[in-house]
């Protein structure tokens, strides 16, 4: 670490070029502390310029005064060391005179040469201080050329500082030519006063008051330095003329160019403030918006801002109004400065307006056109936006002032700049309640998906007689095909398999139907006297299912399915088909595999009785080994990536490859052919694979 | 899908063109909705571009069914490519529904 700082360096250099300076003027014409009387010239103004050069620099290297917009504080900051340094100066001259009037007993003009030399000092503080913080005003907001420009002024005073050393050896149009550069340059950068723009009403005014204080102390020294100069008892070295002339003339000037700016920007003063509430009202609109508000609340900031920031007399806004789309929860008309009456007569005048007009609409003489008569109170001018979107209408926003001609297009821009801004956020708005909409549609969606996994039955019927294997597979969240098994007393299985016309939520609705209409179908009938007619069969059953669904399905639906009652004790099978997939068989002693050829119409597609005519029971007797492959058509349907389907034929090879292994063997056979086959594709359709094997009777464990 | 109608003095003629699915089955409905249509005898459809049908397909014919039959208009399908025939088939619709081969057969069935 340092022992000094660059800047604790300045201030010694300032403070030993003082002492110096104090000494040369009180040595003016005497011999003081015993150093020679009548220093050279040269030195005290190299005295001097030293100074002069370790104050500015010190100046120069504080940290930038200015902190944010805070104009006024700097400028408060920059009185008080004026004020002070002020105080300073008249205490010292009242100090001289008063020496002075007691006549002590001090060598000459001790007393008078030493207070100049202070003053000069004070003198020179103050401009160091004021021409930093006017450097602070004046770079505000500049680009960089303006700092390069001051710069250069900088420098330029600094060779002026130089110059006054060698001020004998400068021809004086060179001089004079320098001096009024310099001084055209001051001008020209005195008119940087961008930060008066920012000033509110009430701290132009403060701003005002300081300039004009800051004015009277750089008046009150210069007054005195005049005087000092023409004073015959302080016979004082030459002054750094040029360099604090020049100084000084740019700190007053600015100060009053500042002052002049300030002066004139208080009458349009309200303009820039209305600018400042326009861009606070539309951060206000947009922060609402990103809050994701309700549109209610985006509504009333819309209503506040546009009546605040146009300073309307009266307003309406009407969200119902005409509404091709409801946002919701829908806010209630807003009012301002109107009564329920005049709201009354606003909608019924402004809904002809409307479908006049379609875009925004200033009438600024509405004592002439009689726009809206029969409002309580009379306007002169009026300003409609409708809240219009590509696609909907959100209400629309009508401004009132009693004036005429209180709206012109500056106004309509910014109105427009709100609704558009308004418009948008309802929108956005409507988008999200969407999404959250859609987002609790999938919600139930899955519910679904996971009620109907419920619905497939997860125990499948195990006996010694037969293997059950089982596989399906929706297309979407939820299918339209079904299965179910139902272990029967007297060693009878039932197996209903079946598909809903159609995909998706319907479909999976009438699925769990089937299921119910299939266990309330298969309850025990107490009045049979035989078992074997306990239980419809399948012709039977087809007919019951078909009627007590054709109260519950809708015109255009129908429903295949086939139906097996499997009695593994006599080895057969009763079966119908109601329009479903014909079963794939393999016959285990003729070693074929064939499709079971039967009729039979589909449920729900002919709603009456002759119904029954149309579907078929058939009975088989099967062997050991023999396989039933039952499926759904999204099975033979599957597609490959040129759209051909997996068709029945091949279906019928895999069983024949297949027919020797386990049901689960076989199942899985096929299934990896079907997917091998639409490898890569989307399911076209709900597939649904079951293959039931009979076995050898086993004796019983 | 496009389905095109060929009026004649008795007999309406819709010709099918594509395939019938679920979103086609729309175009088909609005087609058999029509309430001229039960001013005729017949209503012939001509499946000969029919390329496929799925049973959201089936079921617009199906829904029309009893209504045509009320109306005492016939519905005859004709010109039946073999695989559509089969769909047909396995729902059983062609004990229900007439199909036949030709046109001339459609006229007379």
């Amino acid at each position: 670490m340092p022992l000094f700082r660059h800047a604790a360096w300045l201030i010694i250099l300032a403070a030993g070029c003082w002492l110096v300076l104090l000494l040369g003027t009180l040595s003016q014409g005497h011999s003081v502390l015993g150093l020679p009387a009548n220093w050279p010239q040269w030195l005290l103004l190299l005295a001097q310029g030293g100074f002069a050069a370790g104050v500015f620099l010190y100046a120069r290297m504080q940290p930038k005064p200015l902190v944010g917009h805070g104009f006024l504080p700097l400028l408060k900051r920059l009185f008080w060391r004026g004020l002070v340094l002020t105080i300073l100066l008249v205490s010292v001259q009242a100090l001289v005179q008063l020496a002075a009037a007691r006549k002590l007993p001090l060598p000459g003009n001790a007393t008078a040469a030493a207070g100049y030399t202070v003053s000069l000092a004070l003198f020179i503080v103050l401009l160091a201080q004021m021409l930093y913080v006017w450097r602070a005003l004046v770079s505000f907001r500049g680009s960089a050329r303006l700092q390069r420009e001051w710069l250069a002024f900088e420098l330029l005073l600094g060779m002026v500082l130089l110059l006054q050393l060698f001020a004998w050896q400068t021809p004086d149009f060179l001089h004079i030519a320098v001096i009024t550069g310099l001084g055209l340059f001051g001008i020209y950068l005195s008119g940087h006063q961008r930060w008066v723009a920012y000033l509110s009403q009430g701290q132009k005014a403060q701003a005002i008051m300081l300039q004009l204080s800051l004015l009277g102390f750089l008046t009150v020294f210069l007054l005195y330095l005049r005087g000092a100069q023409a004073d015959a008892v302080i016979i004082a070295p030459p002054t750094q003329q040029a360099f604090l002339v020049l100084t000084a003339f740019f700190a007053v000037f600015y100060a009053l160019a500042g002052l002049l700016v300030t002066l004139f920007n208080l009458p349009i003063a309200d303009v820039y403030e209305q600018r400042r509430a326009e861009i606070l009202s539309l951060q206000q609109l947009s922060q609402i918006i990103q809050r994701g508000q309700t549109a209610p609340e985006i509504y009333q900031a819309l209503f506040t801002s546009a009546v605040q920031t146009i300073r309307a007399d009266a307003a309406f806004l009407d969200a119902q109004l005409q509404p091709t789309e409801l946002v919701s929860p829908l806010p209630a008309p807003l009012l301002h400065e109107l009564t329920l009456a005049d709201r009354t007569a606003l909608k019924e005048q402004l809904v002809t307006l409307l479908s006049e007009n379609q875009t925004e609409l200033i009438d600024n003489d509405l004592a002439r056109s009689q726009r809206l008569p029969g409002l309580s109170q009379p306007y002169g001018s009026m300003a409609m936006l409708p809240l219009r979107s590509l696609t909907h209408d959100y209400g629309v926003l009508v401004l009132l002032k009693k004036e005429q001609a209180g709206f012109d297009p500056e106004d309509l821009s910014i109105l427009h700049t709100f609704t558009t801004q308004t418009v948008l956020s309802l929108e956005n708005l409507q988008l999200a309640q969407e999404a959250r909409v859609s987002q609790s549609a999938q919600d139930e969606l899955r519910i679904a998906a996971l009620v109907q996994e419920r619905l497939i039955p997860k125990h499948l019927p195990t006996d010694n007689w037969f293997e059950i294997a089982t596989y399906a597979q929706a297309a979407k969240e939820v299918g339209g095909d079904f299965y179910d098994f139902l272990h029967l007393p007297g060693q009878q299985l039932a197996v209903l398999i079946g598909d809903v016309s159609g995909k998706g939520v319907t479909a999976a609705f009438h699925t769990a139907q089937m299921k119910g209409i299939f266990h309330a179908l298969m309850q025990p009938n107490p009045l049979a006297k035989k078992d074997r007619d306990r239980y419809p069969d399948p012709h039977r059953f087809m007919v019951l299912a078909n009627e007590a669904l054709t109260h519950c399905l809708e015109r255009s639906s129908f429903i295949t399915a086939s139906f097996y009652l499997i009695d593994y004790e006599a080895g057969g099978f009763s079966f119908a088909r109601a329009g479903h997939c014909h079963t794939l068989y393999y016959h285990s002693i003729k070693e074929e595999v064939s499709y079971f050829q039967s009729e039979g119409l589909g449920l729900g597609i002919l709603r009456n009785a002759s119904y029954g005519r149309h579907v078929k029971n058939q009975f088989w007797d099967y062997n050991p080994g023999d396989v039933m492959v039952i499926y759904t058509d999204g099975i033979p349907e599957a597609r490959d990536g040129d759209g051909n389907e997996y068709g029945e034929d091949r279906l019928a090879r895999m069983l024949g490859e297949s027919f020797y292994q386990s049901a689960e063997e076989i199942n899985q056979h096929i299934r990896r052919d079907v997917q091998e086959f639409s490898k890569g594709l989307p399911l076209h359709d709900d597939q649904t694979l079951l293959v039931i094997k009979f076995k050898a009777s086993q004796p019983q464990a | 899908m496009k389905v095109t109608a060929q009026p004649a003095d008795t007999t309406l003629t819709l010709l099918l063109d594509g395939e019938l699915d679920a979103s086609s089955a729309v175009v088909l409905d609005t087609e058999l909705n029509k309430p001229e249509l039960l001013h005729y005898k017949r209503v012939l459809i001509d499946c000969q571009k029919l390329s496929y049908i799925s049973s959201a397909g089936l079921g617009v014919f199906i829904s029309h069914l009893q209504r045509l039959q009320d109306a005492k208009v016939k519905m005859v399908f004709f010109n039946m490519q073999e695989k559509v025939f089969n769909v047909f088939e396995i729902l059983g619709l062609d004990s229900l529904m007439t199909i036949v081969t030709t046109e001339q057969e459609a006229q007379t069935a």
